[in-house]
Formats: structure tokens, C-alpha cells, sequence
């Protein structure tokens, strides 16, 4: 009997005790939710550049919980101890580590992390699986990838170019249209000769650094030369020193290459000053002062051209203008007699000289352009018909 | 020591070489004209190459490509040494020979050497160019601020008045593309201000129609900026594009030599 | 009537000169205060600045002189107080070698002054002058500190909050140039084309029909346009921030709205001045081909 009211007692202790067991608070917090992991995680030298740089790619889990982050972590030597470089967003799918040595080891981890916000349900601080990279290392690289097609544009011009100078050595008449401009260049420097007044030229007010620069001292020099064979003065103010340096040595030669060394004076061209407007003024005083008979504006100028051009004509000379930029065609088109526009100024050289290797090289340049024309309107049409990998072939970085 | 492949390549290219050149061309005239041209094919290739070769020795931070920028900012300072030298001699001479014209370059030339001689003590006197720690000006900063700034203001103020006569003698429908133009401008002119609201400020019966018109023009305005104006400075600008690399493709080989007094047969 | 006709033809441009200066001092003296319309380069300008976030980091380049600070200075000034309004950091540099830095202490000092809550350092950093405008704008698509090694006053760049975890000009969320010349154009071409910042171009008026097919080709987010621009952009700032609305009405400083009404007057007198230039050119052609 008293083993039975034990059994009994037991019973009832255990029957009442599981449920209060059951119902009693728990003090273990439930385990986070798995967090899913990334996928097809790569890290390589990032390509095409000069170094220091590694590219990490992934692909993002299918269903990333809201708040939740793609942790990057890098290891190096000599701890090799994963440290976190950078929370990234989700859909991001890459990261550049721009902070990597040359030349040393490192391996990247990857995994998804639940942030602490207010849309995280209850995944702050929960982890998903890491995925390892092998190790790599960052080192600078032969060749732009992503410049190809720029590359290819270039060698294909190149070879225009080269191809039409060959053919003009040939001996092969090159026809190049009439350009009133530059025909205008002798009658200008005649009619200073007969009034007995000099020449201005001003080369623009940019550097030897600029294309248009180099240009504009290479139609100086076939003008000085006209110069000294007439025996007319020339004057050309400059408002770069480098300019003024090359400009004086164009002069210097001209005069000498025409037997004129006699009448060539060191302030032919002189050295203004590198503020622009002060420039300008002086400039201008010195057309309403000393009445040039013909001005020629060649080369790249700024607001100040029109300044310029529009005090010339008050003066009566004979003014011819020519630039590549369009900012300032406009005034110039208004104000002078003649503008060269656009890549008329380039061609100057070629059209003054006639010489056929010179015009050979215009004639590639019009290949060059007829090729691009050809091109651009491939590419309308495409794009039109909805072929928008075409302006992936075009588009440069 | 660190092998530097890019600073040597420089060194040897536009050190040696010049100076190798000058040598020679004292006693070879014809190599004159060689060697400026052989410095101009480097300091063209090198940028360009630069381009698609991301190597540390020719595109990194101190690779040949940036350091060739920072060695032509070098040479046109020192180019403006040269410059100086040319101001003061020129005017000096006119003062002297008192040619027309002189009085001004007795102006430039105190204006040369005190804001020179000014800029030179605030480097000395550790006091710089521009403010005073207490907010006051340098005397540097004073001319600037007073003098060059106004005056600078004051040519660039020049431009609306040349513009307005420009403008005036220009717009005249003497043919086709004159005409062309004259409309284009007028349309332009009217429409990117509110004129048409500014004539119909008197009579306010007509202030609606003039702010509806107004917009008209203004959208006429834009059309023109957007499609015939954009279109042609497009073709501008690509033609000269391919003028400027195809004249630098002859500066480069060498082709071109005029900018370096070179003619034919030199 | 005829023969004052034909006085234009032949009118002394110094009376033109005259008009000019009559036309636009007039409107300055006595304003007239005439409306603004936007354009759509400058509206795309306004929603993208507008469409930042508090903290995010912008950069305001100085790329003009004294002599077109009329036309920039309102453009950098409405740039700025919107950006410090919207609690969008700002990093100020200045590549015009001749005024430019001068030109952004005086506009940092002028507007951070109407915010006492900006802090230096930590909502602005102004980063002063470096020559050589490609060269540098290179630099900045690797390293910042590469091109900028300290602030205007010679302080390390790592002393100030703004520029931590701000490496190189990818970081930026737009370039602004206020810009005269060149230096604008290579923002374009030199950051965006290379790196993908976006830019927004302040030119001057002279040079913006440049800017249409950039903008067209997508290589601008918009541009302010001159003047007009500026003054666009200023009414743009008013109806979107009412406190700025008041600050435009009541200041006495220059502004672009301001220098509009100049602007339209001497527009008009021009216009007056070709159509009877042309009438009377006709006449004379006329007369010419009956004799």
C-alpha cells in the first residue's frame, strides 16, 4: 500500500510538473533564422588598372531578408585573421578593395549579415555561411580592357592617315577645296605692304599644350615669310610664355629661310602678359594707336575675342579669324572679313604649303570622317530598330 | 636602391637627349632639326600610350604620363621668366627711345615691379599673398582684391557694349543664310528674356497674351539651342576633333614641323 | 522718316555704346522685377541636387575669374545654399588660375555665414587651388588627397570628418563647375567620361550653346546657362525652399534675377536697333535697284 501512494505521489509529481515545466519562461533565446549565402564569389586583380586594386563579384541569394547586409572581410598576412572592410548593400554584387598592396596575399570572405534596423524581423546579428576566395593578390596590368574599341578607333585612323601620306609620296594629285581664308592671307599682306602699315597676329591665348596653338605657329610661320619677302613689319603680342617661345623661334626662322635676317627685330614678337583681359586691353590699344592694316586672330581665344575682333574693325583693317572651338566662331563670323571655322584652322598648313604629304594626311582625315559618318548613322538606325548593343561597342571609358 | 623605370625613361628622353642634341647640333647643323623633333614624338606617344597602358611606370601616380604634366607646368614657368625678361627689355627700350606710346610703359613696368616686388616680400615675410591671420588684407591681396579684379571686370564689361554694336551691323539680311541667322538671333535674343512681359508691363489686357507668347518663344528658344545649334556645334566640334588628332598624328611623326620654324626641306 | 532710316545704316557705334549703358544701369536704379521662365536644363539641374540625401557629398568646383563673376557668382551661391540647406556636405575647390580661390573664400564666407549650423570640417571643406586643371582631375579618380594633400589653410586632409571614407571622386554623388573656358569642358571630359560622376556645368552665357550637345548625349545632367541660368535656378530655389524665397526679395546684393531685368531692356533696344537697321538696308537696296 505505501508503495503504491509513492507510486502515486511520483505519478502526480510528474504529471504536474511536466506542464509547469512546459509553461515555465525560457531563458535561452531562440536561435536566429539561417541566413542564406551568396554565390559564385570571386576575387581577381581588378583588371586594367594600374594596381593596388582587387575586384570582388558575387551573386546575391535569391531571398535576402530586409535589412539584411553582404559582409566583405579580408585576411592578410601575416595574422591572417579575417577583418571586415565593408558592409554592402544588397544587389550591389561587386566591390573594389582599393586599399590592397601589390605584390602581397590576401583572401576575402563573404557573408550575409542581419543588420540591427527596424525592418529586420528579428535578424540583427545573425550570420549567414562565409564563402572563402582563393588567395589573390593585386598587380598593375598591360592593358585597358575597357579601352578597346577606343584603341581600335585609333590604329584604324592611324592607318587612314599613314595610308593617305603613303599614296600623296606616290606622286598622286590631291584636290582640296577652296578655302577663302587662307587665299585671303597674301592679298592681306599685300594691302599692309601698300599702305606702308604693319601686320598683327595673334597666335589665341592658350599654350603649346593646345592643338590649335601649334596650328595657329604654323600659319605664323608661312605669314612671316610672306613678311619678310614684301618687307611689311609684323607684330606678335603673346599672352603665353611658351607660345612666345615658339613663336619667336617660327619668326626667327621664317626671316632667316627667306634671306631677311636683316630686317627681323627681337620685338617682332613680344611677351605680353598671362592675365587675359590685361592682354586684351593692351592689345586693343595697340590696334587703336598704331592702325595695323591687317589682323589675324588665329588660334584659340576666350571671351576676349570678341573684344578683340570688333576694336580691329573699328580700325578698318582687313581681319581673318580662325578657330576649332565654336564658343567664339559666332563673333569672329560677325566681325571679321574671313574665319576659318572648325578644322579649317588645321588644315591651313597643308593648304598654304601645298605640300602633298600634308594633303595627303587631309585626305585620310576626310576617310576618317566619312567612316564615322558611315558609323553614326549604323548606329541611329540600329539603335532605332532597337539593336541597343550597339552602343556598347561605341561607348567609351 | 629602387629602379624607377619611369623617371630614368624621362630623364633619358628629355634630359639627355636635348642636351645630347645641343652638342651635336653645334657641330652638325642637320641635326638640329632632328632632335626637336625625335623630343616631340616622346612627349606626344607618351600620354597616348599612357592611355591603354595602366602600368605603374607609365600611367601610375608617379609614372611617365602625370609626371610629363608636371614637368611642362615646370617649363612654363620657367618659360615665363623668358616672358619677364621680354616685357621689361621691350619697354625698357621704348622708354628710352621714348617712342610712342612710352608713358604706358612706364605705367606697366610699376605695375611689373611693385605688385612683383609686393607678391616676393609676402613670400619672404612668411606673410603670403593673401589675408593677414587678424582677416586684414596683404598689400598683395589689396591690389588684387581693388585693383586687378575691377579692372579685369571692367574689360569684361567691355563685352556688352561690343556686342550691342556687333550685333547691330551684323544682323542684316543681305542673303539667304544672313537672313537665316537674323531670324535665329531675333527669335533667340526675344525668347531667353521675358521681353514680350516687359512691353506688356503698361497694358495689362494684353499681360496673358504676352506671358503665353513669352513661353512660346522661350520653347522656340530651346528648339533652336537643343536641335539646330546642338547639331552643328556637334559637327564642329566632331570635325575639329578629328582635325586636332589628325594634326597631332603629323606634329607627333614629325610631319608637321611649322610650329618649330621649320619649312620644307629643313 | 526716310532719312533717319538711313542713319542707322551708318549710326557711330558710340551711340550704341550710350544705349547699352542706359539700358542696363537703368533697370539696376529702378528694378523692374520681371518673371523668370525655367528652361529644361536647368530645371533637370535643380530636381537632381534636390534629389539628394542629408550627408551625401557633393563638389563645387571654382572654375571662373573676377570678370565672370556676375554670371557665376549667383550660380555657385544658389548651389551652395541648397546644398547646405539639404544638409548635403560640400567640397569646395578652385581650378581658374587668375581669382578663382579668391572668388570661393569670398562665396564660402558670404553663405556659410547665413548657416551658423555648418560646421567646417564636417558639412564644408574648402580645398584651395592646384594647377594644371587635367592633371589634377586626374589624380582625383585615384586619390584625392593625391591632388589635395591638405585644406586651403595647409591642415592635413584626415583631420576633418567630412573627408573620411571620401577617397577619390567616385565617392561624390555630382561635380558642380562654375566655369569660364576650358576647365568646365573637362570636368566632362575627364571625370565623367572616365570616372561616371555626374557633372552639372554653370558656363558663362557665351559659352553654353557648347553645352546642348553634351547635355543631348547625355554626358551633363543639365546646365545653368549665363545669367538666365542663374536666375532659373534662383526662382527654382524659391519655390522649393520658402526661406530662400525671402532672401532673394529682400537682399540687397547682386543676383541673377536682378541682372535680368538689364538684360531684357537691352535685349529689346537691340532688337528695335536691327529691325530699323534692316528696314532702312532695304530701302537703300531698293532705291538702289529702281536707280
Amino acid at each position: 500500500m505505501r508503495a503504491t501512494a509513492s507510486i502515486f505521489l511520483l505519478l502526480t509529481l510528474l504529471l504536474t510538473a511536466a506542464p509547469a515545466a512546459a509553461s515555465a519562461p525560457q531563458t535561452t533565446p531562440p536561435p536566429p533564422p539561417e541566413l542564406p549565402a551568396a554565390s559564385d564569389f570571386k576575387a581577381v586583380d581588378r583588371p586594367g588598372d594600374s594596381g593596388k586594386a582587387i575586384l570582388l563579384t558575387w551573386k546575391d541569394p535569391a531571398t535576402l531578408p530586409e535589412g539584411a547586409m553582404i559582409e566583405v572581410r579580408r585576411a592578410e598576412p601575416p595574422a591572417d585573421e579575417f577583418m571586415t572592410l565593408k558592409m554592402v548593400k544588397p544587389g550591389t554584387e561587386r566591390f573594389i578593395d582599393s586599399k590592397a598592396e601589390d605584390g602581397k596575399t590576401y583572401r576575402y570572405e563573404l557573408r550575409v549579415r542581419g543588420m540591427e534596423t527596424p525592418d529586420s524581423l528579428g535578424i540583427a546579428g545573425a550570420v549567414g555561411p562565409a564563402l572563402v576566395s582563393d588567395p589573390v593578390s593585386s598587380h598593375d596590368n598591360w592593358f585597358r580592357p575597357e579601352r578597346t574599341n577606343s584603341l581600335i578607333a585609333n590604329l584604324i585612323f592611324i592607318t587612314l592617315i599613314l595610308s593617305s601620306i603613303a599614296a600623296a609620296r606616290s606622286g598622286k594629285p590631291i584636290f582640296i577645296r577652296r578655302i577663302a581664308g587662307l587665299n585671303a592671307v597674301d592679298e592681306a599682306i599685300g594691302r599692309a605692304t601698300e599702305l606702308g602699315k604693319k601686320v598683327l597676329y595673334v597666335p589665341g591665348i592658350q599654350s603649346m599644350d593646345d592643338i590649335q596653338t601649334i596650328a595657329s605657329v604654323a600659319i605664323l610661320g608661312h605669314v612671316a615669310r610672306a613678311t619678310a619677302r614684301y618687307g611689311t613689319d609684323l607684330d606678335v603680342p603673346n599672352k603665353d610664355p611658351l607660345t612666345f617661345v615658339s613663336a619667336r623661334e617660327a619668326v626667327k626662322a621664317a626671316y632667316l629661310a627667306e634671306g631677311r635676317p636683316d630686317l627681323y627685330r627681337e620685338d617682332m614678337v613680344n611677351y605680353v602678359t598671362y592675365d587675359q583681359f590685361a592682354f586684351t586691353a593692351t592689345v586693343s590699344a595697340r590696334m587703336i594707336r598704331e592702325k595695323p592694316a591687317a589682323i589675324f586672330l588665329v588660334g584659340y581665344f576666350f571671351a576676349e575675342s570678341l573684344i578683340l575682333a570688333e576694336t580691329g574693325q573699328s580700325t578698318g583693317a582687313i581681319q581673318i579669324a580662325g578657330q576649332a572651338d565654336p564658343t567664339q566662331l559666332p563673333f569672329f563670323v560677325a566681325t571679321c572679313d574671313y574665319t576659318l571655322i572648325g578644322e579649317e584652322l588645321y588644315a591651313a598648313g597643308a593648304y598654304l604649303s601645298r605640300e602633298p604629304v600634308l594633303l595627303g594626311s587631309m585626305r585620310g582625315q576626310d576617310f576618317a570622317k566619312a567612316l564615322l559618318m558611315v558609323v553614326g548613322i549604323t548606329g541611329i538606325v540600329a539603335v532605332s530598330l532597337g539593336a541597343t548593343w550597339f552602343l556598347k561597342i561605341v561607348q567609351t571609358q | 636602391m629602387n629602379f624607377d623605370l619611369g623617371r630614368v625613361t624621362l630623364v633619358a628622353l628629355f634630359a639627355i637627349v636635348p642636351i645630347v642634341g645641343i652638342a651635336l647640333g653645334m657641330r652638325a647643323p642637320a641635326l638640329r632639326s632632328k632632335i626637336p623633333v625625335l623630343v616631340a614624338f616622346f612627349a606626344g606617344l607618351i600620354p597616348i600610350v599612357s592611355l591603354y597602358i595602366p602600368k605603374d611606370f607609365m600611367s601610375g601616380d608617379s609614372g611617365m604620363s602625370p609626371r610629363l604634366d608636371q614637368w611642362l607646368i615646370i617649363v612654363a614657368a620657367f618659360a615665363l621668366l623668358l616672358g619677364i625678361t621680354n616685357v621689361l627689355s621691350v619697354n625698357n627700350r621704348k622708354i628710352n627711345r621714348r617712342e610712342p606710346g612710352w608713358p604706358y610703359a612706364v605705367v606697366l613696368l610699376t605695375g611689373l615691379l611693385v605688385t612683383g616686388g609686393l607678391g616676393i616680400y609676402g613670400a619672404i615675410s612668411k606673410q603670403g599673398i593673401g589675408l593677414l591671420p587678424d582677416g586684414s588684407s596683404t598689400p598683395f591681396n589689396w591690389i588684387t582684391v581693388y585693383v586687378f579684379q575691377s579692372l579685369q571686370s571692367t574689360i569684361f564689361a567691355l563685352l556688352a557694349f561690343f556686342m550691342a554694336s556687333a550685333a547691330v551691323r551684323a544682323f542684316r539680311a543681305r542673303n539667304t543664310e544672313a537672313t537665316i541667322l537674323l531670324i535665329a538671333g531675333g527669335i533667340v535674343m526675344a525668347g531667353r528674356v521675358p521681353l514680350l512681359e516687359f512691353l506688356a508691363a503698361p497694358f495689362p489686357p494684353l499681360q496673358p497674351s504676352a506671358a503665353a507668347a513669352s513661353q512660346g518663344l522661350g520653347k522656340a528658344t530651346e528648339w533652336i539651342m537643343n536641335i539646330p545649334n546642338g547639331a552643328a556645334q556637334s559637327g564642329i566640334i566632331i570635325g575639329a576633333a578629328l582635325g586636332g588628332a589628325s594634326m597631332a598624328i603629323r606634329v607627333i611623326l614629325g610631319i608637321e614641323r611649322g610650329y618649330l620654324g621649320l619649312g620644307k626641306g629643313d | 522718316m526716310p532719312g533717319l532710316l538711313h542713319r542707322f545704316l551708318a549710326l557711330d557705334r558710340r551711340w550704341i555704346f550710350l544705349l547699352v549703358l542706359l539700358s542696363v544701369a537703368g533697370p539696376i536704379i529702378f528694378p523692374v522685377g520681371l518673371p523668370v521662365t525655367v528652361t529644361e536644363s536647368t530645371q533637370k539641374s535643380f530636381d537632381y541636387i534636390e534629389a539628394l540625401k542629408p550627408g551625401d557629398i557633393v563638389w563645387l568646383s571654382f572654375d571662373y575669374g573676377p570678370s565672370s563673376a556676375p554670371e557665376n557668382d549667383p550660380m555657385a551661391e544658389a548651389f551652395l545654399r541648397q546644398c547646405l540647406l539639404k544638409k548635403v556636405r560640400v567640397v569646395v575647390t578652385a581650378l581658374y588660375p587668375l581669382g578663382g580661390l579668391g572668388l570661393a573664400n569670398q562665396c564660402l564666407a558670404r553663405i556659410t555665414a547665413e548657416y551658423p549650423d555648418a560646421k567646417y570640417g564636417v558639412d564644408y571643406i574648402n580645398l584651395g587651388y592646384k594647377d594644371g586643371a587635367t592633371a589634377v582631375m586626374r589624380r582625383l579618380g585615384d586619390d584625392i588627397s593625391a591632388a589635395f594633400p591638405t585644406d586651403v589653410s595647409g591642415r592635413p586632409l584626415s583631420e576633418f570628418p567630412i573627408m573620411r571614407g571620401l577617397k577619390s571622386i567616385r565617392d561624390v554623388k555630382l561635380v558642380f563647375t562654375a566655369a569660364t573656358g576650358l576647365i568646365g569642358e573637362y570636368w566632362i571630359t575627364q571625370v565623367h567620361s572616365q570616372i561616371g560622376t555626374p557633372v552639372i556645368i554653370g558656363p558663362t552665357a557665351v559659352s553654353a550653346p557648347k553645352y546642348y550637345a553634351f547635355i543631348n548625349s547625355g554626358q551633363l545632367v543639365g546646365m545653368l546657362g549665363g545669367m538666365k541660368g542663374a536666375a532659373e535656378y534662383e526662382l527654382l530655389l524659391s519655390r522649393g525652399h520658402p526661406e530662400l524665397a525671402s532672401l532673394y526679395r529682400s537682399t540687397k546684393g547682386f543676383t541673377a534675377t536682378k541682372g535680368m531685368d538689364g538684360q531684357t531692356v537691352l535685349h529689346g533696344f537691340i532688337l528695335l536697333f536691327i529691325v530699323l537697321g534692316n528696314i532702312a538696308f532695304f530701302q537703300e537696296r531698293a532705291k538702289k535697284a529702281r536707280a
